[in-house]
């Protein structure tokens, strides 16, 4: 007893240097679990950086068609510097972050309050199901014409490309969020005096801000993944635009840089969220 | 005074078979009493609980509070629920005030009067932490309060220490017991423990299922005595309170053998 009582004593107070660390186990389960994968991740990545480089320096594949890491790395501060297809990188960037951050403001805005709508209310689901079960599994690029005769090729036909295919994930997840919530949280709230009203404010919105959040992440990347797409309509700026416009003249190093550049803010935008939602949503942690 | 007058409830379940899970069911819920509902699974007595909060309307009759019919839930009756019904992103002190704020309390006065009822049930020093950082008989204290602070007229518990451990069950019996006679509320109990229903209850009903019915009460003082300071532990070891112990469970055994056999 006393050998136990004092085995536990030592785990929970930091180990002193100098004493030697007890050996901490933790339980046997299936998958992750938790335990950390960031340096087998930068391992593979510097696997694949070695075999890129190795690839391309004994010419195992033309340069047209992969350029070296150097290269792309040259042709990105050339880009960055003096600019490709008539703007320079961090304008191409610009234009590309006013398009999807415009898109995600209105679609959260729209798609959070239709979405609760839609998790509270018979009419507002019953009229909303049919639309958005349409649409939303329609490839954005299969409207796109759509979105050029009604809106002319200007930002508006870009930017409600983007809002549409943003709109689905915000809009479900909102729903979701509001039918995954315990009842009895709804009874208290109610049998406490809340009006529908503060109930909604109280409990039901907060309640689904985990799932909201979880929506606007993965809207923000098919966000992303729609840019090029959107950036088709007679763009003369954007990185989408750029990629394109390096394709047709076979400057792969530029397509790469237009590639790596998404890559990097997209993972960006994604942790970024993903920290939001530890700021937000705190005590959705282990019970 | 709360008046349950013939209540019956049918539900419809699958492939449109009716159940009745309760059978005109009449009580009368005295002032300052504590009538604990004790029965097993699907003996209606959660049921009856929901159609007395307003969260279940009745198929037949009338519950009235104080001569108004009862047909939503409201702040004239708290709840405390068998899993916490906290939110788990408000502190203890925030979730206790949660009627105070629908009821438009200012801030300041929320926050005084939700301190001194964690003080109440002994939770002094927790108003600001959040749910997932107390124990489950802590946050069933935070419940307790957070019922008690609009100051309802009746109290119902619907199984509230159902999912403790049985030390921290009988911590919260008598915390209930000081808090009763404190604040002399009117508090109706639901249970499926003979034992917890003796220790507390100045009325015992014992319901049985198939259809939900009370088929029983006695009136108790247990708790009455337990309440002026006589120990808990003797109190149990008395020979009526064995013997009631006894023909209670008769009694509900006796009721699950005709039911299993229908």
């Amino acid at each position: 007893m006393t050998l136990a009582a004092a085995k536990d004593k030592d785990q929970d107070q930091a180990t002193p240097a100098g004493s030697s660390r007890p050996n901490t186990v933790r339980p046997r389960t299936y998958g992750l679990a938790d335990r950390p994968t960031l340096a087998i991740s930068l391992a593979a990545l510097a696997v694949l950086l070695v075999v890129w480089e190795l690839v391309t320096r004994f010419g195992l594949v033309q340069s047209l068609f992969l350029p070296t890491p150097g290269e792309v790395w040259t042709q990105f501060v050339a880009v960055s510097t003096d600019g490709y297809a008539g703007a320079t990188l961090s304008e191409h960037i610009g234009a590309s972050l006013l398009r999807i951050f415009t898109a995600a403001v209105i679609a959260s805005s729209t798609a959070i309050p239709i979405g609760l709508a839609m998790g509270l209310n018979r009419w507002a689901k019953g009229l909303a199901d049919p639309i958005i079960e349409f649409y939303w599994p329609l490839p954005p690029l299969a409207y796109l014409p759509l979105m050029i005769i009604w809106l002319g090729i200007g930002e508006s036909s870009k930017i409600t490309l983007l809002t549409l295919a943003m709109f689905a994930p915000i809009c479900l997840s909102a729903q979701a969020g509001v039918r995954g919530l315990p009842v009895e949280r709804i009874n208290a709230a109610l049998s406490l005096g809340g009006t529908r009203w503060q109930v909604l404010r109280t409990v039901i919105l907060p309640g689904a801000l985990p799932e909201i959040l979880t929506g606007v992440r993965i809207a923000i990347g098919v966000g992303w993944s729609t840019l090029v797409a959107a950036e088709l309509i007679a763009a003369t700026r954007g990185i989408g635009f750029m990629i394109m416009s390096a394709a047709q003249f076979l400057a792969t190093d530029v397509v790469f840089v237009g590639i790596g550049v998404i890559a990097v803010f997209a993972f960006t935008f994604s942790l970024g969220l993903q920290l939001l939602e530890r700021w937000l949503v705190p005590w959705k942690g282990p019970q | 005074m709360l008046q349950v007058r013939q209540a019956s409830v049918f539900f419809e379940q699958g492939g449109g078979r009716i159940v009745q899970a309760l059978k005109r069911v009449s009580l009368d819920l005295p002032t300052g009493g504590i009538v604990m509902a004790l029965g097993a699974s699907g003996c209606g007595k959660s049921t009856l609980l929901n159609a007395i909060a307003g969260f279940l309307p009745l198929s037949e009759g009338v519950i009235l509070l104080d001569g108004m019919p009862v047909e939503r839930p409201g702040a004239d009756r708290g709840v405390v629920f068998q899993k916490d019904a906290l939110l788990p992103w408000r502190s203890a002190a925030d979730n206790v005030a949660l009627g105070l704020e629908y009821a438009g309390m200012p801030r300041r006065e929320r926050r005084e009067r939700a301190e001194a009822l964690l003080r109440l049930v002994h939770l002094e020093g927790f108003a600001d932490a959040r749910p997932n950082e107390l124990s489950g008989g802590m946050r069933q204290r935070v419940g307790l309060a957070r019922a008690l602070a609009t100051d309802p007229k009746v109290l119902l518990m619907d199984e509230p220490f159902g999912a403790l451990d049985s030390q921290t069950r009988e911590h919260m019996q008598d915390l209930l017991v000081e808090v009763w006679a404190k604040t002399a509320k009117q508090v109706f109990f639901i249970t499926h423990s003979i034992e917890e229903a003796l220790m507390l209850g100045t009325t015992i009903l014992v319901m049985l299922p198939r259809p939900g019915r009370i088929v029983a009460h006695w009136e108790l003082d247990f708790v009455q005595r337990i309440a002026a300071g006589e120990k808990a532990e003797a109190v149990r070891r008395e020979k009526r309170f064995g013997a009631l112990h006894d023909e209670i469970r008769t009694l509900i055994h006796a009721g699950e053998q005709v039911g299993s056999v229908q």
